[in-house]
């Protein structure tokens, strides 16, 4: 029988990333180190007290992985390549907890990076032209999935707009954000934005990026021990789900279905750590497409079913609200260059536990909920605490 | 000239130029889950041995939005934009599929039908084609 699993002593000694953006004159390698040595720098270690390392990237190629982690040196450890699409930097995350956790590492690496930049060279991600799915783009899928939820729940466009412009002004308070805008971005900006795929606008839709991120698990009297002079922040649990079939499930095109997988894999993960919605202080989801995120209000049960627009109309999820979404920007504002997506909502949940999410922060913040879903498709909720 | 598919396996050109394509599925010999495309293993009751089968080419549009882009990028800019949907086939698949038609013809649960796409020209001069929904007129107003 499948299990969430729940980690044991398992605590953040280190994070280090990159802010996301264009860099077409950076090798994805030198991004890779330069978030790796952040987080030994932030964990007081160097790469001799690493014992085991969990790499993911979702740009081309094999062995990249190996490659950059030997731009922090050549110690001899182990290293694992994770690739699980958009939400590969959790399940990265997840792997290298459960390395601590069972006891098999003491020190384990996550390093994730990607270079959206390489991709466009390459001649594009995703499917070629000669493939049944080429047509189809992920902006017109969660579209459709928009297109829906406005037929069943009345939702209307402004409502997305408010969304997305929340998570822009996060990223304006977020200094590792891709987009920093330089005035208050409001709905009406959003909405007059371009039409990418109706309803969606480009503003309610994540950039393309290139970025780097790490984290370091470690045991926590490790941890302890290392940086006595701050507070620390544990890996309480983790859940990974693929698809189950219902009727309705698309198999040509993209996809990321059905909805249910993160209200399953959100249910199993908050089994396994023995907590529910109501103790989650700050969450981080798939905002890749800002109607998104007013499913997984939701399906991560924050608000009952068809109560989102509700929650969006409140102001709930912005600063100050009763569980605020997406403090560094999201997807959207901060960034999604792929693997290391979904590090970079660890290190915001981190800064938030240790209280250092400097203009953005979460008061009395004690639980952090990381949840994204992954093409093909996966989805992974991970909850973060800080230590008592 | 002939017509061929983008990509083989998933639909059958008849030969009649005017005759519409048709999509290859399966049906679970066991539970009788119907699916797009073909496959051998039911992903509802994990059955080896779905049998072949063809589908309508009609069905009920579950949801749609229109792409501002040119299709394929900006790899064939010749295409200002196009319509993109789900349909809800009798049988029971759900087929994504490039719509015909702009913003103001489309509306949940219209009833649509198959026809084909041209993409481009391949090497040897034949039409790569791929298989999309148009609505079918006049529309009936039944919603699902």
């Amino acid at each position: 029988m499948r299990h969430g699993l729940r980690f044991d002593g398992v605590a953040v000694a280190g994070i280090g990333m990159v802010r996301f953006g264009l860099y077409p004159d950076r090798p994805a390698a030198h991004l890779a180190r330069d978030a790796g040595l952040a987080a030994l720098v932030d964990a007081g270690m160097t790469l001799a007290d690493v014992d085991e390392s969990f790499v993911g990237y979702i740009q081309p190629g094999s062995m990249i992985g190996v490659k950059a982690m030997k731009e922090l040196g050549l110690t001899g450890l182990p290293v694992t390549h994770v690739e699980n699409a958009s939400a590969t930097g959790l399940v990265a995350f997840r792997d290298a907890a459960w390395a601590v956790s069972s006891g098999r590492a003491d020190v384990a690496m996550v390093l994730c990076f990607d270079k959206f930049t390489d991709m466009v060279k390459a001649g594009g991600g995703g499917a070629g032209r000669d493939q049944i799915d080429a047509p189809i783009l992920p902006a017109a899928y969660f579209a459709l999935w928009a297109q829906r939820r406005m037929h069943e729940r009345g939702t209307r466009p402004e409502h997305f707009a408010t969304v997305a412009a929340k998570n822009w002004n996060y990223g304006a308070l977020c200094p590792t954000a891709h987009r920093q805008p330089d005035h208050v971005v409001t709905p009406d900006e959003v909405l007059a934005s371009r039409l990418v795929a109706e309803p969606l606008t480009t503003m309610m839709c994540c950039p393309p990026d290139d970025g780097a991120a790490c984290v370091i698990l470690a045991r926590e009297d490790l941890v302890r021990a290392r940086r006595p002079d701050r507070p620390v922040v544990r890996a309480l649990a983790s859940a990974l789900q693929s698809e189950s079939y219902s009727r309705g499930h698309t198999f040509v095109g993209p996809v990321v279905g059905p909805a249910t997988m993160t209200r399953d894999t959100a249910a199993e993960c908050y089994e396994a750590a023995g907590i529910g919605p109501d103790d989650v202080s700050v969450a981080f989801c798939h905002d890749a497409f800002v109607n998104e995120e007013l499913e997984y209000y939701e399906l991560l049960g924050f608000c009952a079913e068809g109560d989102a627009e509700k929650l969006v109309e409140e102001g709930a999820t912005g600063p100050g609200g009763r569980i605020p979404f997406n403090t560094d920007g999201g997807l959207i504002a901060r960034g999604h260059p792929g693997g290391p997506t979904g590090l970079a909502m660890i290190h915001e949940s981190v800064l938030q536990l240790r209280g250092e999410a400097t203009g953005r922060q979460v008061a009395d913040a004690r639980v952090a909920l990381c949840h994204l879903v992954g093409g093909g498709s996966v989805c992974t909720v991970n909850l973060l605490e800080a230590a008592p | 000239m002939a017509r061929v598919p983008i990509e083989a396996g998933f639909f059958r050109i008849p030969d009649d130029p005017s005759a519409a394509p048709v999509l290859l599925g399966s049906r679970c010999p066991d539970c009788d889950e119907v699916f797009f495309p073909r496959r051998l293993v039911c992903a509802r009751c994990l059955s080896v041995g779905c049998l072949d089968v063809e589908l309508s080419g009609r069905g009920r549009l579950w949801t749609w939005t229109y792409c501002y882009v040119p299709m394929f990028g900006k790899v064939d800019s010749s295409v200002p934009g196009y319509g993109v949907g789900q349909v809800d086939l009798p049988e029971g698949p759900r087929v994504q599929a490039i719509l015909l038609g702009t913003s103001s013809d489309f509306r949940i649960g219209m009833e649509v039908e198959i026809d084909l796409e041209t993409l481009r020209e391949d090497a040897a001069g034949d039409d790569v084609v791929i298989y999309r929904f148009r609505p079918v007129s006049p529309s009936p107003t039944e919603e699902t």
